[in-house]
């Protein structure tokens, strides 16, 4: 026998399926860091912070380049990174073994790579940051042929190390500059 | 310090994949392994992230850009383009140049995000040049991100320590966010098909290294610090007399990202 209001009971059935379901489907699609801080995904923190290096500091090639390091760090571009020149450290090393080659600027490009952060003609190079030069008028007052590169003068590494040293046999450096082996 | 030796015997490639994964909380240093036998153990570059354990809610980070001492060299685009692979035509970071004649018109421009450096002046300019500058530029990591109020997946969110990151199992690549950035820091990355931004490298700092942009820029024109830290470049600098501003102030966001010496023409 059908009573009156059966179909109220069908209605209220179905919400409390219906309620059922979703709260379930909602637990299970749920990922289980959602909300630890907020709403998003705890877990996607974790996840950033342990994204793989891909960049090492200066430090990570002294061990391998002790040569280049010293000479490097004790010259007027200790503030550049190696890395900038080269390439990161992730494409060289991985898990202390030698992986791939990190590319070395030969002539032309030396002088690209020179003339990218000491070009005067950008006059926004403020002089206590970076001291600029003029091409080729910066050749010219060294009397040499205008297709000379920036490394037959200066070292890439320590632009003033074979400059300072000349200096310092001339005697036309003195104190603390000439103390410090001409780097 | 009688554990990790203890870690580190039982199986050195484990241990140290996991100091990699920065998993092995409180190790003094991040230590890279050297072929065969023994490791090498960089030094922190931001004091006081190592050696405890790291607590989200007690962090506190600045970023300060002096475009006094911006040469636009591009270093830091080109590390950060490496460091991320960030696909060509897209930046997370990018170094804007600003020039200003007499008649203060303001030529702006940015071949490349500056990817390649300046290497050549502008000669497209009549007037007399009063001003040249540079201008870099990232995500502002606001106090009050617009970009993670219109999220609708919870793909994009605010970290306890300050960061505003992005889910990319989350996202959708709706790019509602890269609408709603004040300061054009986003993009939709066509290699993942999701919003993508600069994280201040996350990843780095907490290791104790600094973002990657700060550690190649050679004029120091970029820092990084912790502010509970008194001792930290940020915090005296934020402390001094210097001019320190935020881009688009009105927009009420609140950047964490502070230009120092910065020019009211720049927008
Ligand atoms: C695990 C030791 C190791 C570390 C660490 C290391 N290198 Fe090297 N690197 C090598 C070896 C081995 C070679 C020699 C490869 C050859 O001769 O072909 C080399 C060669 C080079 C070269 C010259 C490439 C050439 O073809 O002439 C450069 C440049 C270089 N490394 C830069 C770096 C920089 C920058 C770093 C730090 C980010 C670094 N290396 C860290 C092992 C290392
Ligand atoms: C200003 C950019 C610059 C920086 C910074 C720099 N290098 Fe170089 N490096 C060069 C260039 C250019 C050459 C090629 C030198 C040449 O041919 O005279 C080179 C050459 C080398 C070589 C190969 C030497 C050879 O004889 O083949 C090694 C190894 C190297 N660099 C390591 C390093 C390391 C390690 C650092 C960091 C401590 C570093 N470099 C920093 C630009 C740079
Ligand atoms: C990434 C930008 C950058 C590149 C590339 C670069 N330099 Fe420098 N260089 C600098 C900075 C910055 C200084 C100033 C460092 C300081 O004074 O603390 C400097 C200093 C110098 C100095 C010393 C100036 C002085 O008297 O104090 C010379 C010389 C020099 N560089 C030459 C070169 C040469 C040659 C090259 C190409 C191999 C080169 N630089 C590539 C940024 C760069
Ligand atoms: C013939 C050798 C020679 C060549 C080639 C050369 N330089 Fe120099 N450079 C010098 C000498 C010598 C000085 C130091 C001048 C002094 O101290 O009075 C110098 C100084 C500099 C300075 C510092 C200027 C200053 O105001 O103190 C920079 C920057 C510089 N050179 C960059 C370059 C770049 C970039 C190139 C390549 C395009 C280059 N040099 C090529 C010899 C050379």
């Amino acid at each position: 026998m059908q009573s009156y209001n059966t179909h109220v009971k069908r209605i209220v059935l179905l919400l409390a399926i219906m309620a059922l379901v979703g709260y379930g489907a909602k637990k299970v699609l749920t990922p289980s860091t959602f909300g630890e801080y907020g709403h998003y995904r705890g877990a996607a923190i974790e996840k950033e912070a342990n994204r793989p290096l891909k960049h090492m500091t200066n430090y990570s090639c002294k061990s391998c380049h002790a040569f280049e390091w010293e000479i490097h760090e004790y010259g007027k571009h200790k503030t550049i990174s190696c890395e900038f020149c080269h390439g990161p450290y992730a494409n060289h090393v991985k898990d202390g073994k030698y992986v791939g080659r990190l590319p070395v600027k030969k002539g032309l490009e030396i002088k690209t790579l020179c003339i990218r952060c000491h070009n005067k003609e950008i006059k926004a190079r403020p002089k206590d940051v970076i001291k600029t030069i003029k091409m080729p008028d910066h050749l010219k007052s060294q009397h040499v042929r205008e297709d000379h590169i920036c490394n037959q003068c200066h070292h890439v590494h320590a632009p003033l190390r074979y400059i300072n040293r000349a200096k310092k046999v001339l005697g036309l450096l003195t104190g603390k500059e000439a103390g410090n082996e001409g780097r | 310090m009688k554990d990790v030796k203890a870690a580190i015997n039982k199986d050195r490639r484990e241990f140290v994949k996991k100091v990699l994964r920065g998993s092995i909380a409180g190790s003094l240093f991040l230590v890279l392994p050297m072929g065969g036998e023994g490791s090498i153990q960089i030094p922190e570059q931001i004091p006081g992230i190592r050696g405890k354990e790291y607590d989200m809610s007690k962090q506190r980070f600045a970023f300060i850009v002096d475009i006094t001492r911006c040469i636009g060299c591009g270093s830091c685009c080109v590390a950060d383009k490496r460091e991320y692979d960030v696909p060509d035509g897209h930046y997370r970071t990018w170094v804007e140049r600003y020039i200003k004649d007499f008649d203060d018109n303001v030529y702006v421009d940015c071949p490349n995000g500056g990817l390649d450096g300046y290497q050549k002046p502008r000669t497209d300019i009549p007037g007399k040049i009063r001003d040249t500058f540079f201008v870099p530029k990232l995500c502002n990591m606001c106090e009050r991100p617009s970009c993670v109020q219109v999220c609708p997946v919870g793909a994009t969110f605010k970290t306890p320590d300050g960061f505003v990151l992005i889910d990319k199992d989350y996202c959708v690549g709706c790019a509602y966010c890269i609408q709603a950035c004040p300061y054009s820091a986003r993009f939709l990355n066509p290699k993942t098909k999701t919003a993508d931004k600069c994280t201040w490298c996350y990843h780095r700092v907490r290791k104790g290294l600094l973002p990657v942009c700060v550690h190649v820029c050679p004029a120091k024109a970029r820092k990084f610090g912790d502010l509970n830290d008194p001792e930290s470049e940020v915090s005296k600098i934020l402390a001094s007399p210097e001019v320190i501003t935020v881009l688009k102030p009105d927009m009420g966001n609140h950047p964490a990202l502070y230009y120092k010496g910065l020019r009211r023409e720049v927008v």
